[in-house]
């Protein structure tokens, strides 16, 4: 028979032999029978060649290679069949698939981490000071005598003596202050707590996040640029920004910061909120960098606080800031990761 | 402050914008307004509007027909008000008017009669609740004029914030100040009828006696200043509508004319004063001295009509024999101005700020007088005060001042004079100011600056605002404010990395978050407060008295949220918290302080799925719970173990202790009793954790590559007979010890107690993994290792291969 002529019948055979193969091993026998490498049929007809005549030798070769696609590509055909029919055609894939159970941060720490990978970027480290503090680092170092109406006992929570817990996180300026020197860029997340009942915007205990830089050279320029960055970094594009006099006994000139954010609709308009209040800041004032042995003329620096409590209530459209401490799962799970 | 727009308006001419522009301009101005009211608001179609005839509605028994003039000729109006009556004034809505809620007024035909126009009850105009109908005007107004106008309710109130330095704009001047542009001062509306008046004064340091009146001041360290003037033939009664209109204008309600007119000038000037019944006050003197005797122990009424408990460090302003006011803070009641007055001691004085303040504090009370003393009042400007309510009492109560004014000043008042440095403005600024500027910025403020020397400025405050500005940092301050924030660029420069290393505690919580959140747990934030038996740090006065101690655990607080979700019908319920434990130290001492984690966990292990039946989390979900949370927070070098004794915590025979690298006990985990919780019975076992986080957090753990083996293992599997008492444990670490260094895993893959063995007898079954990291082992040598483990299991703890 002429090679071509035995190429083809060889072609028949095989496609008979993977069309009427019941499982895969049948089917890998034919595969071994065919194509394999040592003793295969084709590939002995193709090792063959070299001893061909040559001007028969590009048609046979050609033939043979195509043979081979033929089978292959049929094997493979037939294979899949298979695997689907032995495992699969019987199994409803529209039943649900098999989860795992999800957790995740804390809504509210969620806002501390997101504050806190913004201001990372621009080159703040984290500190951490007592929740429970003295008077000192808590009012006097910070220029607040104690008769001093912002001191107002009435806010403040003692324990003992002069033992108090911190009513914000700006003790942990001149305890990084005395700790370290020149240049400190800090921010400082962490419980504070005030004189107050539950409603649905106080609770005696709440996070704050203070922030601290401290060199030489620091402007108003800088204070109020370095926030902006912040500010729309966090709040997004189109967000307006707005500084506005106000007073903290220790900082001077002393401000509040405003945004006015603009939110898309998902019909693709959008508004504008009103300014809402976001952080008490100002420069530090030159008493509390003398009350921390640095020398007021040589260093200035600018301070900053914010609740990311309410920043979360704003972010998250939660209107009830006690939702935040009842931990109600189905409540958490809306901020699953 | 409740401001009078109105007032302000008066006294700054050419003011514009409307309330809402001013507002705005405030908030820039550090005076943010947090609430406008205009009661006229939506009123300016209302007339007055004069009601000829009242007669009844031919059709209808409860409506009544009739006819109104509003200025725009007779009208005739239905009306079902039972209160109308002929000759009486009432507000009228003509046809076309709007009333609040968009309601426009159109002709309308009641019951066949036909009716133009509305006469409005109070509730309708948005200004109250009825009582008895339409609301009827108290007085004579022409029909037809504007009814907010002719009610005086066309004035608007800005409530401004204001912040605890700025006692200066406890007063409408402060705030037009703040407004008025520069080379306009603000200026004092004319007080209608008031006669002029240009008192005598007679003054000394420490006594003045004259006309048979006397002021003396017994502690000038509390009292700097008193100044009293007398007013006799006054005839107490209501304030005419200007004065009630300017009061109701900034919140405050009017009570008769002498006490509105204290009140007046205290609105306007921040000075608050007080009038005292002249014939009340024995000897007809004032002494300024702190109580004594029997009048620390007698109770002292105040004004309010509460019995007061004096103390020794009070200011009291007393007459010849006892304490007629509590100086600065509240007037006796022994010394009132009644119906009857008719002679009055107007007293107008400096009490100093932190006397006042611990007065009020320790009285329980905040009044307008102490609220402006504590933050500081102009000392400059007293006695434009002082002859500003004087006039403003002759004007309206009559009678005429008697005598010279006394003025007992201990330490009469000087300017105080700043160098502001122009280089200093550009150094804590960032940009550069020169002097033309400066005092363009600070004049209209009322700071008078002198002339460049030496590359600074001479700055002369004002008495209004030495409290709050003492130092060159407060001028520049000023400087910014007036120049206004917004003006400054905000352009990101350069700047140095800190000093200060991130701290590593933080890190190790947000590893924990990133943990436990990835193992299904939600982080939940609760407040460190909890309620007696939790703590041993006790806050002295907390609001709320049920939690009024601080957390030594995190767990309870963090059960009672467990139980409230259960409450809820939340069947799964997996949390940890990361949070502060306070230990009492010793006593005077602060608590000391450790981060804790604690987790709780109860319900299904995994969500349900079809496939499988649920399976509930049991003790090994939180062994393995508890072991990995130990070793993420003590980087590896952490154990968990069974625990002897449970404690009150947790479950006998089903409790952990957490080790850290020394062996120390650094937490626990198990299951809790039943007995300590409050939850529904179809709810499943709770298990809970709770671990003190390392002080100091140690380094991350290095990672340093180990190569793989490139060689094959061989597995053997025994099935061991484990005698009662002993402990799988046990039995892994004595197979580790005897197998040696070919031996690389052992691992426990089933555990079989019943038939065929001994009563409490378990059949364990390990797989031993043997391996040579440079060849491939032999059989011979991995039977010798087998035999040599089998040897040490039988000699040590008496265990054999099942037979």
């Amino acid at each position: 028979m002429h090679p071509i002529e035995a190429l083809k019948a060889l072609e028949r055979d095989a496609v008979d032999a993977i069309d009427s193969a019941s499982d895969s091993d049948r089917l890998e026998d034919v595969r071994v029978e065919y194509l394999g490498r040592k003793d295969g049929r084709i590939s002995a007809i193709l090792r063959g060649l070299g001893a061909m005549d040559p001007t028969e030798r590009p048609a046979v070769g050609q033939e043979a290679n195509r043979v081979k696609d033929v089978v292959s590509t049929r094997l493979q055909g037939r294979l899949d069949d298979l695997t689907t029919a032995d495992s699969g055609s019987a199994v409803d894939l529209t039943l649900p698939g098999r989860e795992r159970w999800r957790g995740g941060w804390h809504p509210i720490t969620r806002v501390v981490d997101e504050i806190w990978s913004i201001f990372r970027e621009l080159g703040f480290t984290r500190a951490r000071g007592p929740e429970a503090d003295t008077e000192w680092y808590n009012f006097e170092a910070l220029n607040t005598p104690l008769d001093h109406p912002a001191a107002d006992e009435q806010d403040t929570l003692y324990l003992v003596d002069s033992v108090l817990l911190r009513s914000h996180t700006s003790p942990v300026q001149m305890r990084t202050m005395e700790a370290y020197e020149p240049p400190i860029r800090i921010i400082a997340p962490g419980w504070v707590y005030r004189r107050d009942t539950y409603d649905a915007t106080h609770t005696p205990a709440f996070q704050q996040i203070e922030g601290l830089v401290v060199d030489e050279g620091i402007t108003f320029v800088d204070f109020k640029a370095t926030l902006a960055e912040f500010a729309r970094r966090f709040w997004g594009p189109g967000t307006r920004i707005r500084f506005r006099p106000s007073f903290f006994p220790f900082t001077e000139p002393s401000a509040e910061v405003d945004v006015k954010r603009v939110i898309a609709r998902p019909d693709g308009t959008s508004f504008e909120t009103d300014w809402i209040e976001i952080m008490g800041s100002g420069m530090v004032d030159p008493n509390v960098i003398e009350n921390a042995g640095y020398d007021s003329e040589r260093y200035r620096g600018f301070a900053f606080g914010m609740g990311p409590g309410r920043i979360a209530m704003l972010k998250y459209g939660v209107t009830d800031l006690r939702a935040f401490f009842d931990n109600d799962v189905r409540f958490l799970s809306q901020f699953a990761s | 402050m409740n401001i009078s727009l109105r007032w302000i308006r008066d006294m700054v001419a050419g003011l514009e914008g409307d309330a809402e522009a001013i507002a705005a301009r405030l908030a820039l101005r550090g005076a943010p307004v947090d609430g406008i009211e205009a009661p006229g608001e939506g009123l300016a179609d209302i007339v007055v509007g004069r009601v000829v005839t009242a007669e009844p509605h031919p059709n209808a028994d409860r409506l009544r027909l009739c006819t109104v003039d509003g200025g725009d000729g007779l009208k005739q109006v239905v009306c079902g008000a039972p209160n109308v009556t002929a000759g009486a004034f009432y507000p009228f809505a003509p046809i076309g008017s709007v009333l609040p809620g968009d309601f426009t007024i159109k002709k309308a035909k009641i019951r066949g009669e036909v009716s133009e126009g509305m006469l409005c009850s109070a509730k309708e105009l948005g200004l109250g609740v009825d009582h008895e109908g339409i609301m009827t005007l108290p007085g004579e107004y022409a029909p037809g004029s504007s009814f907010i106008e002719a009610m005086g309710l066309d004035d608007v109130t800005l409530d401004v914030e204001v912040t605890a330095n700025r006692g200066d704009l406890l007063s409408h001047v402060g705030v037009a100040r703040e407004l008025a542009t520069a080379g306009s001062e603000p200026v004092l509306p004319d007080v209608p009828d008031a006669p002029t008046i240009a008192p005598e004064y007679v003054s000394d340091a420490a006594e003045v006696s004259r006309n048979g009146i006397t002021i003396r001041i017994e502690a000038p360290e509390l009292c700097a200043r008193y100044m009293g003037a007398v007013l006799r033939g006054v005839q107490i009664g209501s304030s005419p509508a200007w004065l009630q209109e300017r009061l109701r204008g900034a919140g405050a309600r009017p009570i008769n004319n002498v006490v509105d007119a204290t009140n007046y000038v205290m609105l306007e000037l921040g000075q608050p004063l007080h009038a005292f019944n002249l014939s009340r006050l024995a000897d007809q003197s004032i002494v300024v001295r702190q109580p004594r005797g029997s009048e620390l122990i007698e109770p002292f009424m105040t004004l309010d009509g509460e019995e007061r408990t004096l103390s020794a460090d009070m200011l009291m302003i007393c007459d010849a024999d006892r304490p007629v006011a509590v100086g600065g803070v509240m007037g006796g009641e022994n010394s009132q101005v009644d119906d009857t007055t008719r002679d009055i001691l107007l007293e107008c004085a400096w009490f100093d700020p932190r006397s006042i303040r611990k007065t009020r504090n320790a009285l329980g009370i905040s009044t307008d007088a102490s609220y402006r003393f504590e933050r500081g009042v102009d000392r400059e400007q007293q006695r434009r005060a002082l002859e500003r309510a004087i006039s403003v009492i002759l004007a309206t109560a009559g009678g005429a001042l008697d005598g010279p004014v006394l003025d007992v000043d201990t330490n009469p008042w000087e300017a105080t004079h700043l160098r502001l440095r122009l280089a200093r403005i550009e150094a804590v600024l960032g940009v550069p100011f020169r002097a033309t500027r400066v005092r363009e910025l600070l004049s209209p403020l009322g700071f008078e600056v002198g002339d460049e020397d030496d590359g600074a400025l001479d700055v002369r405050v004002p008495g209004f605002r030495d409290h709050d500005v003492t130092r060159e940092i407060d001028l520049i301050e000023e400087v910014a404010r007036s120049h206004g924030y917004d003006a400054f660029p905000d352009e990101l420069g350069p700047y140095r990395p800190g000093s200060v290393p991130d701290n590593p505690l933080f890190q190790l919580e947000d590893e924990l978050r990133d943990h436990l959140s990835a193992r299904g747990l939600f982080e939940t934030q609760t407040p460190a407060f909890v309620p007696p038996g939790e703590g041993d740090v006790e806050v002295a006065n907390p609001l709320n008295s049920r939690e009024p101690w601080l957390r030594r655990r995190l767990l309870p607080s963090l059960l009672r949220r467990l139980q409230r979700n259960l409450a809820h019908g939340n069947r799964d319920v997996r949390l940890f918290e990361l949070g502060t434990s306070f230990a009492r130290q010793g006593p005077g001492e602060a608590p000391r302080e450790r981060a804790h984690l604690a987790a709780v966990l109860t319900g299904r292990r995994s969500p349900p799925h079809w496939s499988e039946p649920e399976q509930p989390l049991d003790v090994w979900d939180l062994k393995a719970l508890a072991t990995a949370v130990a070793e993420v927070a003590y980087r590896g070098a952490a154990a968990v173990r069974p625990a002897h004794e449970a404690g009150a915590t947790f479950v006998q025979g089903f409790s952990f202790e957490i080790l850290d690298g020394d062996g120390g006990v650094v937490g626990s985990a198990g299951r809790i009793p039943d007995a300590r919780l409050d939850i529904p019975v179809w709810a499943g076992d709770v298990w809970g954790l709770e671990v003190a986080l390392p002080d100091p957090v140690p380094t991350p753990r290095e990672v340093v590559d180990v190569p793989l083996p490139q060689h094959p293992g061989s597995d053997r599997d025994l099935a061991l007979v484990v005698g009662r008492g002993v402990a799988v444990g046990d039995v892994v670490r004595a197979v580790e010890d005897a197998g040696g260094t070919l031996l690389r895993q052992v691992t426990v893959f089933d555990v079989y107690q019943g038939e065929g063995l001994e009563s409490g007898a378990r059949s364990v079954a390990l797989r031993l993994r043997f391996q040579a990291p440079d060849r491939t082992l032999k059989d011979k040598e991995v039977d010798r290792g087998v035999a040599s483990v089998l040897k040490q299991l039988e000699e040590e703890l008496g265990v054999r291969q099942r037979g």
